[in-house]
């Protein structure tokens, strides 16, 4: 079993347009192991996506006190990468376009990146890997050929994070509104991607507004994140209960001094 | 390097020579004539980049002599490719299809070409498309010439499989220019597509002065590709054009991997309504190599289009100069002209530009230009690095991706294989300087 936790974490970024830094995350805390599924809910700009790419390592986000550890070893030190084959996955809200590298080779380099260099996984091995995964995700083999999310739409670049996430395998996998702009057919072969990793060996960490998604991944665990904290956990039914009352209804019933973005 | 003082003197040397090597009086009179420019013609404009102390011009007297087909070794020839390779002045290999051959199709040394096909070289050798008398490096190309090409398509031919031409600079021996010339002309409606590989034997430094004019008649089209590693202690020259009539295109799609200083010179006439062109660069530039590229496209024809881009990446202590011209001449409405022209740094050592320069005199035209000097995308290297690909890996990546839009435009997928394997040593032989 692989724990992940984090420890009152505080995290800043700097504004580069007006110079000046900003505390998102104010003390999260958060354990989960593998065999898990958790779920964070929260308002926009709550801090969930800084969350996610803090523990991913993205050099834009900058902890200033608390600690992330993935089997008990602090990560904060590591570089992207080696969190990366250390078994950290992110699938991401916006994935970078990059012409001329194909998608399959793309997925060989990082599968590869996790083996050892006499232990490369083979061409064959890896197609059949990769068709099995194309038709659960219900993805065109042409998808494989083309250049890594050039010209893919909303939707395809969404399968194809989970199409990444089924051929690396990670530990744990954060998933950052994976949701967002997909339509409902396409919600349930993501759905469905992400529920084949469930088991012993997989946690994940689900980011998303919306109850929606949760309808077909169910969490085990449901975190609800408000002004740089999580503020509430529960069992999945807490987000059926948010998706009805609202997120400003569970701030006042906590009593929380947090002001909403979206609220006028 | 040297100025050539004794006008006279160089100029019986030369015929001599042109006379002892069997060319026709028309070639040797153009010689003399490109002599005469060369006393007082001046070196091409290259904005923001310096080529006087190049040595451009060196004064070695015209000799031929065979070179040793050994150091074509690394040619991948084979009876089903349609190729041609040359060591230095010496042909070794010319494989046309004879059902080609029987077509009219042309494919031979130029000094053949010379003697044989007068009527089909002597009015577009240097008279049109470049022109003998336009300036210092075209005369000296004129007068010093020694080895070549010469390909015809005829009329309405349509070649599927790519016509390789294979040039290896003998530089094994000292004293030893190479100043080699491809004339392609491309009647109407024909329709090929042509690779050039231009590779280094040996270690002597030499020049290379090597020219492509194409020819491309009223509804042809003529797909150039080039893969350019000449070695480190030559200095090449490179001047290519085409002359593009009513409804011909001509793609350029341009890998300049050469290790040495490079001085490239990219022209696309669009003369003809409806005309079109495509230029591509690549280029990687390593060590204290200095490269630096005019790529030109000029609209003349109504409804012509152009585009072009460069894209570098330069490392170590290397210069780059990109120079994107976009010249649309008054009377060619409806013209289009893009360009893009890219630099990745990859040292802060290294010094670079890329420079759009526009001269549109007409009103009814669409032209725009794009232009950066920077730094490896970060969110591109974040994203391969959130996958477990290491930060070396996922710069060649991103940098292979930067310059993969000439990769795409190249036919042979052999070719191209060695062009990325080419970009991949490169990158792993420049060292880091951040």
């Amino acid at each position: 079993m692989a724990t992940l936790e984090v420890k009152d974490l505080h995290v800043e970024v700097k504004d580069d347009e007006q110079n000046k830094t900003q505390e998102i995350l104010k003390g999260v805390n958060l354990t989960m192991k593998t065999g898990e599924i958790h779920a964070i809910m929260g308002p926009n700009g709550t801090g969930k996506s800084t969350l996610s790419q803090t523990i991913m390592g993205q050099p834009a986000y900058h902890v200033t006190q608390g600690d992330i550890l993935l089997n008990g070893e602090s990560i904060l030190k590591m570089p992207v990468d080696e969190r990366a084959r250390k078994g950290l996955f992110l699938g991401m809200q916006y994935p970078a376009e990059i012409q001329g590298v194909t998608n399959a080779e793309f997925l060989r380099a990082a599968m590869n990146s996790r083996r050892a260099d006499d232990d490369q996984i083979s061409v064959m091995a890896f197609l059949k890997e990769l068709d099995k995964n194309l038709e659960l995700l219900d993805m065109s083999e042409s998808m494989t050929e083309r250049y890594l999310n050039e010209g893919f739409s909303g939707g395809e670049k969404k399968r194809n994070e989970i199409l990444q996430l089924l051929m690396i395998k990670p530990t744990f996998a954060l998933l950052d509104e994976i949701d967002s702009g997909l339509d409902i057919d396409a919600l349930k072969v993501v759905s469905k991607g992400v529920n084949s990793m469930r088991g012993d060996n997989f946690g994940s960490l689900i980011i998303t507004h919306y109850q929606r998604l949760l309808n077909y991944i169910v969490p085990d665990v449901v975190h609800v994140m408000m002004g740089g904290r999580i503020v509430k956990t529960g069992k999945a039914d807490l987000a059926k209960t948010l998706e009805k009352e609202g997120y400003a209804g569970l701030r006042d019933e906590l009593g929380l001094d947090v002001e909403l973005v979206d609220e006028n | 390097m040297e100025a050539v003082q004794d006008y006279t003197a160089l100029k019986s040397e030369l015929a001599a020579a042109a006379n002892d090597h069997g060319e026709p009086k028309w070639v040797v009179d153009q010689r003399l004539a490109a002599v005469d420019n060369l006393a007082d013609a001046a070196l091409p404009e290259v904005n923001r980049f310096d080529i006087h102390r190049w040595p451009l011009t060196p004064a070695e007297p015209l000799t031929f002599s065979q070179s040793n087909g050994d150091l074509a070794a690394n040619v991948p020839v084979a009876a089903d490719h349609i190729q041609i390779v040359q060591v230095g002045q010496t042909t070794v290999t010319v494989n046309l299809p004879a059902e080609l051959a029987d077509q009219g199709v042309i494919l031979t040394d130029i000094f053949t070409a010379f003697r044989e096909h007068p009527d089909l070289t002597q009015p577009h050798f240097m008279t049109e498309i470049i022109k003998t008398n336009e300036d210092r490096l075209t005369s000296f190309h004129a007068a010093f010439l020694n080895s070549g090409i010469f390909l015809y398509v005829p009329k309405g031919v349509v070649i599927d499989q790519p016509i390789e031409l294979h040039l290896v600079q003998d530089s094994t021996q000292e004293k030893h220019p190479l100043i080699s010339h491809v004339l392609i002309v491309a009647e109407a409606d024909s329709h090929f597509a042509v690779m050039q590989h231009l590779t280094t034997q040996g270690d002597c430094a030499n020049l290379a002065s090597c020219m492509v004019e194409v020819l491309a008649r009223s509804n042809s089209e003529v797909h150039f590709s080039s893969f350019d590693e000449l070695g480190p202690n030559t200095t090449t020259y490179l001047n290519r054009r085409a002359n593009i009539s009513r409804d011909a295109t001509v793609d350029w799609a341009i890998g300049l991997m050469n290790d040495g200083d490079t001085f490239g010179d990219f022209d696309s006439e669009l003369i003809g309504e409806n005309s079109k062109s495509d230029a591509k660069v690549i280029t990687l530039t390593g060590g204290r190599q200095r490269v630096g590229v005019n790529t030109r496209v000029t609209n003349r024809g109504k409804k012509s289009t152009g585009n072009i881009l460069q894209r570098g990446v330069i490392m170590e202590k290397s210069k780059l100069i990109f120079n994107g011209i976009g010249h649309i001449i008054h009377g060619a409405a409806g013209a289009n002209a893009e360009q893009e022209n890219r630099v990745l740094m990859m040292s802060s050592k290294a010094h670079g530009d890329a420079n759009p320069i526009l001269l549109i005199d007409e009103n009814d035209v669409l032209a725009g230009h794009a232009a950066s000097v920077g730094q490896v995308d970060a969110k591109q290297m974040y994203y391969l690095m959130s996958r477990g690909i290491t930060k070396a890996q996922a710069k060649r990546l991103v940098i292979r991706g930067f310059l993969s839009a000439v990769l795409q435009a190249i036919p042979a997928k052999d070719v191209r294989q060695n062009l990325t394997d080419t970009i991949e040593r490169k990158l792993e032989n420049g060292a880091e300087i951040e």
